[in-house]
């Protein structure tokens, strides 16, 4: 039988899909890259993924597991061809509340999970800037972070236990409410692993309670450093606030001409700092925060009087990227990080690429972590534009690398920074990264060409060297 | 390097190397060799799983010390030979900790790591695992591999850094890791309590710790919050954490049930045997005389989807009590892992579950 026909025998007519608009649509992601699908399928249950993925081996055809295609590394992109199997379909939530936890389908949205959880008091931590769209199996793919990872820590430190369908159609259930499973933690291996290991079908993860009290204040700068100053200075203090996120005045402008909140334009940046816990120890970090703020320059302090407020700052930050919508066409932006130390440093240097391309840089980023997130505002359509736009993108990474910084930290590594990965790591590095990967999935059947530049494994000779096809970037 | 000749009814070699280099020479001759190699840090753990009879015990203090610390930045690089002691006491100098056990005796960092040791403050800040940035490693052919970076947000590559956690070297010798740093805030406290219940008067405790009959709740943050909790808790007081020791005796055991389970976990215990709970983290440490109910405990253990793991035991008085109990699943993924870095197995081999 042919693919398409084997397919249907395992999921029937209507969840497999092959009409050219909607393989279109699955071809892309949030990133500025494509590939193009073959089929899409729509699993609904873990015996079903299986069953394609015995399909797919048969045929020899590979697996691009997806979410929401809110990735914005190309993660989720059939390079070459494939079965796109969107896990969306898959979407229960079951809550353990005594021991804190929820089994959750990997189809289930991020913001939903916390929702469903909120009556019996409790949250999930993670909270990238996509919660609304994104889906807990891409969170588990990618170890997505968010703004509240400062205190929580990212994906993989809430995920306790996966159920995961490897080569073959094997099912696996790892890890578990208990801690510290004997033998190797494979399931914390599959964190991470953006889709190359295996189809992750549920999570098992941990919720944290809703903290009794939590206040929001926002500062405003006259320098960036001055900012970057009072985050170290607040962790110095022995407190690590909820979230420590920073706006430069290009990015804070784009967001306030959208959504009117009366965020502060005239400043060179803007830190948004939260605080949470017992209500007499939010009162004493707020406190504490603010006035390590004065000291360092802040000209205002400004408290969110109630939760509409607090929502409103946060909009602004969450909703940062979508703004920039309305200065240009398109943005580009970069995921990387830097040691917390060398953020001023590095800040200017990433003016400094944009300014020598003549190109519009706009910051917002996790100052907590030193997570950058430089975003490049231009037309797609212009093709000189597009190819400066990569080049300077390529040095703002390379700036960060050489100040001992990584090359991505929480949105992947996907196809598109695949080959940067070698500016990052030795070739023994990558090939101990392929020797996991092959012990996995030794056909290659699972999102075949993400992470690991081709070539990897230092001993293969076989395969001829695949670059990233022509047209990828668009 | 210095070599010395020891054991008793089996001859081995003790070599401490003293640098990356060295090690990986000891190893790729021992892969070749087909040698049997045990990694020893502080020599607390030597009694998990089932221990080979080795023809090289590799010393790991020749690779210790702090390669890189900038407070600012919440990260530390240390050599995997460094006592867990004395990295704690310099990180304590600039109110910092790294979250390792609290009461380590001479354990060192790439020891509790490998063996997969953790806090007892991990129902709040979590286990060792979450500490992992960067790890460097040997391994069994003598390639030296690193994994992660020294950054405390990194999502390049696979996770290296967190599989060696609880990998007892199985994917090579640790040499160095980068760890992630916490802050201490200036004040702390430990309030003993009557019982379990009051503790839920604090949302978040650091830790709540309950052996030999007696409960306390273990506090930290700014003075006001400290005050204000330990008024809550209406126990007796105490400034700064006193935090008790892992229970000792012939027989020690790690029971890991689901957080909820931690009290009826603690019930199940044979009477006479001596225990800490960690309470919303489920993790129970004892120890005994003798093993006697030791199986009836992993029985139940298990039905939670928990274990019972021997942590030390006498040579040859397990009675037949597999170290770690029913195999987990992925065993054949495990063992193609492990063959992926360990080719030849010659690092610390048949001491995982399943005799891998």
């Amino acid at each position: 039988m042919s693919l398409v026909q084997d397919l249907r025998a395992v999921l029937g007519d209507d969840r497999v899909l092959e009409e050219p608009v909607e393989l279109y649509l699955y071809s892309r992601d949030a990133s500025l890259m494509h590939g193009q699908a073959t089929y899409v399928a729509f699993p609904h249950t873990t015996a079903e993924v299986a069953a394609v993925v015995r399909v797919a081996e048969a045929h020899a055809v590979p697996i691009i597991p997806r979410g929401a295609g809110t990735g914005l590394a190309a993660g989720a992109i059939p390079v070459d061809g494939g079965i796109v199997l969107s896990t969306t379909s898959m979407n229960q939530i079951e809550l353990d509340v005594d021991n804190r936890t929820a089994w959750v389908g990997a189809g289930v949205i991020n913001l939903d999970l916390s929702k469903e959880a909120e009556p019996y008091g409790l949250s999930f931590a993670p909270d990238p800037s996509s919660q609304s769209a994104c889906t807990i199996g891409g969170n588990v793919a990618n170890n997505s972070g968010g703004a509240h990872c400062l205190a929580e820590g990212a994906t993989t430190s809430h995920v306790l236990g996966l159920e995961v369908v490897l080569a073959g159609g094997e099912v696996l259930v790892l890890g578990g409410q208990a801690p510290d499973t004997p033998g190797l933690d494979l399931k914390g291996l599959i964190v991470g692993s953006e889709g190359t290991l295996g189809v992750v079908t549920r999570a098992l993860v941990r919720l944290l309670p809703i903290e009794a009290d939590v206040r929001t204040l926002l500062l405003d700068f006259e320098d960036l450093s001055g900012a970057t100053r009072t985050v170290s200075d607040v962790i110095a203090a022995g407190v690590v606030p909820a979230a420590l996120e920073i706006m430069d005045q290009k990015m804070t402008t784009a967001v306030e001409n959208w959504l009117r909140a009366g965020l502060p334009c005239d400043c060179a940046a803007i830190l948004l700092a939260e605080v949470v816990g017992e209500p007499e120890a939010v009162e004493a970090e707020a406190a504490l925060v603010s006035s390590i703020g004065l000291e360092n320059g802040a000209r205002n302090v400004q408290v969110a009087r109630d939760e509409e407020e607090r929502a409103i700052l946060w909009k602004g930050r969450k909703s940062a990227f979508g703004a920039v919508a309305q200065v240009s066409p398109n943005y580009y932006l970069h995921d990387t990080v830097v040691p917390r130390s060398r953020l001023v440093e590095t800040m200017e240097e990433v003016q400094a690429i944009a300014d020598r391309y003549g190109l519009d840089v706009y910051n917002v980023f996790h100052a907590g972590d030193g997570n950058l997130h430089p975003l490049m505002a231009f037309d797609a359509s212009d093709p000189v534009m597009l190819d400066k736009v990569h080049r300077a993108g390529e040095e703002m990474v390379a700036a960060c690398l050489a100040r001992g910084g990584a090359l991505s930290g929480e949105h992947g590594i996907g196809l598109e920074k695949r080959d940067m990965m070698r500016d990052d790591f030795t070739e023994l590095d990558l090939d101990a990264q392929a020797r996991l990967k092959e012990a996995f999935d030794p056909a290659g059947l699972f999102n075949p060409a993400k992470v690991l530049p081709e070539g990897s494994r230092c001993f293969d000779f076989g395969g001829v060297r695949r670059e990233i096809p022509d047209g990828a970037w668009l | 390097m210095t070599e010395a000749a020891g054991g008793g009814r089996r001859a081995y070699r003790e070599v401490t190397p003293d640098s990356v280099e060295t090690l990986a020479l000891v190893l790729r001759e021992a892969t070749e060799s087909r040698s049997v190699v045990q990694v020893v840090g502080g020599g607390t753990r030597q009694g998990y799983g089932s221990p080979p009879a080795p023809d090289i015990v590799l010393d790991m203090a020749g690779l210790s010390g702090i390669e890189e610390w900038d407070p600012d930045d919440l990260t530390v690089t240390v050599g995997a030979g460094t006592p867990v002691a004395d990295l704690e006491a310099e990180l304590a100098g600039r109110s910092q900790t790294a979250v390792l056990p609290e009461v380590p005796g001479a354990s060192t960092v790439g020891g509790v790591v490998a063996a997969g040791m953790s806090s007892l403050r991990r129902g709040r800040l979590l286990g060792t695992r979450e500490r992992m940035l960067e790890v460097r490693l040997v391994t069994g052919d003598g390639r030296v591999v690193r994994g992660g970076g020294r950054v405390v947000k990194n999502v390049s590559g696979y996770d290296l850094p967190r599989l060696v956690v609880g990998a007892f070297g199985s994917l090579g010798v640790i040499t160095s890791v980068c760890l992630k740093l916490w802050p201490r805030p200036p004040a702390a406290a430990t309030v003993s309590i009557g019982d379990l219940e009051s503790a839920g008067r604090v949302r978040r405790p650091l830790a709540v710790l309950e052996h030999d009959g007696s409960t306390e709740v273990f506090l930290w943050g700014t003075p006001e919050e400290v005050f204000s909790s330990t008024a809550r808790l209406e126990g007796e007081s105490r400034e700064g954490h006193h935090w008790p020791a892992d229970p000792a005796g012939p027989y020690r055991w790690s029971l890991r049930i689901p957080p909820a389970s931690t009290t009826a976990g603690v019930s199940r215990l044979p009477p006479v045997w001596s225990y800490l709970a960690i309470h919303g983290a489920g993790e129970i440490r004892a120890a005994s005389d003798v093993p006697d109910g030791a199986e009836d405990l992993r029985g139940w253990a298990e039905g939670v989807g928990g274990s019972l793991v021997v942590v030390e035991a006498p040579k040859d008085g397990i009675n037949g009590l597999d170290p770690w109990g029913k195999p987990p699943p992925g065993l054949e993924i495990q063992r193609r892992l492990i063959a992926q870095f360990d080719p030849a197995r010659v690092i610390n081999p048949g001491r995982l579950p399943g005799g891998l």
